[in-house]
């Protein structure tokens, strides 16, 4: 809101830049043997999971960690239309269903557990969510098929690249809801009640309103992301749609970005995933032991990301929200 | 509602609150007038706090009611007291860190009295102005010393368009000179703005320099209200703050 006119143009050349080279990079490559096209569009699905996470957790200072609910509602809802024969193969209706479907679950719990939770117990309340549905989607007799899971018959598959468009859309809309949310009204809400909720409630604004708010911003893209998963993967189970990666990575990803940032989490998105891979390609045996301990070092090392190192502000924001404070001990 | 001509801005109604055993408010009457300065002193434990919690809805009182401007307001939401007229400062400064000192006090007109855009933007700087911080709008706030953070906090209050401010011991941890500027800052806000005051303060000093009418409290009762020189005379209050003289 306040850079100058100079700065600002240069970063939306830079973006559309970027953009415009997502768009023609698997037109110019064999897209179905690329790998790197295949890490592109994880990459996307990341960068909407992780701006979800952090309108809510890193610009409102709501921590989730229930994300994986939302995913799992997402892949369920868009597996079960698909069964019944409501949803087609890459039904942009099914799509938003299943990112409304975790919408509607985000504002049902998240009036009683924003209104009655602060911090960690909120985070441990959401947390709670993911369990539950995962439980409950195991228990759900032939309506979720327990166990074994819903299968959607992969013979429609013809190519990668409809995912990656879609991918590359959905993160690119979430970028710019969230640039237009964090450069309004509404984001000044959400920041004032991260700094100060009763503050921010004694100069009137609303905090529950906005809670959910961002709250349901977030859930709604994490489903839309859930949905084109289960599209990809053809196959939905408890263990693969209610998976606590769909929380941590993304999580990991906007703190080692910038949590409260606009660009960091894109940053973060795309250096963990590369170093992960280089990892991966380096010493696949010892690879889980490297990244956990990666996890480890930026957390404790780099609280403010790799945006902190690009703007020179280090605001210790991470160290103030409520789960990550007893990293603040450690300094 | 009138009283002497004037508008009745804040009127508690009886007000009596406990916790556990302990009667921390016993049926206190207070009012406040339109442009008027009201201060509230009372040794620890008299139950200041309290009363001004009761008033910003952190408690429901047991018995009695809160008016504001003739309305029952007694234990409606906090940003609905803001919508109303009521804004506060607080006694541990409550800015927003990160923000700088402008976004702090468009906060408050955008969301305390439902501005717009320049409008919005026009009356964060007069109330920045109106403290003596216009200089300082672009700081963050995480960067700013008690005393500017203390005014900020009374500027953010303004920009709301408040009927009534409560302010909650502004002098807190402020040295000699800071406390002279705060004083002005005060008097400034209630004679541009004519804005009522409630204001709470352990610095008896500051408060009979100012007020208009002065409030004692001791033990949750009211047992002295009047002008300040009246105050400083009476036989109870000197009673409560230094105790009875030996027979």
């Amino acid at each position: 809101m306040l850079q100058e006119p100079l700065k600002r143009k240069t970063h939306l050349s830079i973006a559309l830049a970027l953009v415009f080279f997502f768009v023609i990079y698997p037109l110019l490559v064999d897209a179905e043997a690329s790998y790197l096209v295949f890490l592109f569009y994880t990459a996307f699905m990341y960068v909407t999971l992780s701006q979800g996470w952090n309108i809510a957790a890193g610009y409102a200072g709501q921590v989730s960690l229930g994300q994986h609910a939302f995913f799992g509602i997402g892949c369920y809802v868009t597996a079960i239309t698909w069964r019944a024969g409501t949803a087609g193969y890459l039904d942009p209706l099914a799509m938003l269903m299943s990112g409304a479907g975790a919408a509607v679950v985000a504002i049902v719990v998240g009036l009683p557990l924003l209104a009655k939770l602060r911090g960690d117990y909120f985070a441990l309340g959401t947390l709670g969510l993911g369990e539950i549905l995962r439980v409950a989607a195991l228990n759900g007799g032939s309506f979720t098929e327990g166990a074994a899971g819903i299968s959607i018959p992969s013979d429609v598959y013809q190519s990668i690249k409809p995912y990656y468009f879609i991918a590359l859309l959905i993160s690119v809309l979430t970028m710019l809801s969230l640039w237009f949310i964090a450069h309004s009204r509404i984001g000044l809400a959400l920041v004032a009640i991260r700094e100060d909720e009763t503050a921010a409630s004694a100069n009137g604004i609303p905090i529950l309103r906005y809670k959910i708010l961002a709250f349901t911003l977030g859930a709604f893209v994490t489903g839309l992301c859930g949905s084109l998963n289960a599209y990809f993967v053809f196959h939905i189970d408890t263990t693969g749609a209610f998976n606590l990666n769909w929380v941590i990575m993304p999580i990991l990803m906007v703190i080692l970005g910038g949590v409260g940032t606009f660009v960091g989490p894109v940053l973060g998105v795309f250096s963990l995933i590369a170093a992960f891979e280089l990892i991966r390609l380096l010493t696949p045996q010892l690879h889980p032991i490297f990244s956990g301990a990666f996890i480890i070092l930026v957390t404790l090392f780099l609280p403010d990301g790799i945006m902190s190192y690009l703007t020179g502000h280090k605001n210790r924001l991470l160290h103030k929200l409520s789960p990550f404070k007893w990293l603040a001990l450690n300094k | 509602m009138k009283n002497n001509g004037k508008d009745v801005v804040l009127r508690l109604e009886k007000i009596t609150k406990s916790f556990g055993g302990l009667m921390a408010l016993n049926g206190v009457d207070l009012s406040v007038e339109q442009g008027q300065i009201v201060g509230l002193i009372g040794p620890n434990g008299a139950g200041k706090t309290t009363l001004f919690n009761v008033v910003t809805s952190l408690y429901k009182p047991d018995k009695g009611d809160v008016y504001l401007a003739g309305k029952k307001i007694t234990g409606k939401p906090s940003h609905q007291l803001c919508h109303l007229g009521i804004s506060r400062t607080f006694q541990l400064v409550k800015t927003f860190l990160s923000l700088t000192a402008f976004k702090n006090v468009l906060i408050g007109a955008i969301y305390g009295h439902g501005m717009r855009g320049r409008q919005a933007r026009e009356e964060a700087l007069e109330a920045l102005r109106l403290v003596g911080l216009a200089d300082k709008k672009e700081v963050v706030t995480a960067h700013m010393t008690l005393s500017d953070r203390r005014l900020l906090e009374v500027a953010r209050a303004l920009a709301a368009k408040p009927l009534i401010t409560l302010v909650d011991e502004p002098m807190a941890g402020l040295n000699p000179s800071e406390i002279i500027n705060m004083l002005k800052v005060i008097k400034r806000a209630r004679n541009e703005r004519n804005v009522a005051i409630l204001w709470v303060e352990h610095k008896v000093d500051a408060i009979f320099r100012l007020c208009d009418r002065v409030a004692v409290l001791d033990y949750g009762r009211k047992i002295a209200e009047g002008k300040p020189e009246e105050i400083a005379q009476n036989k109870k209050v000197i009673e409560a703050y230094l105790g009875k003289p030996p027979p």
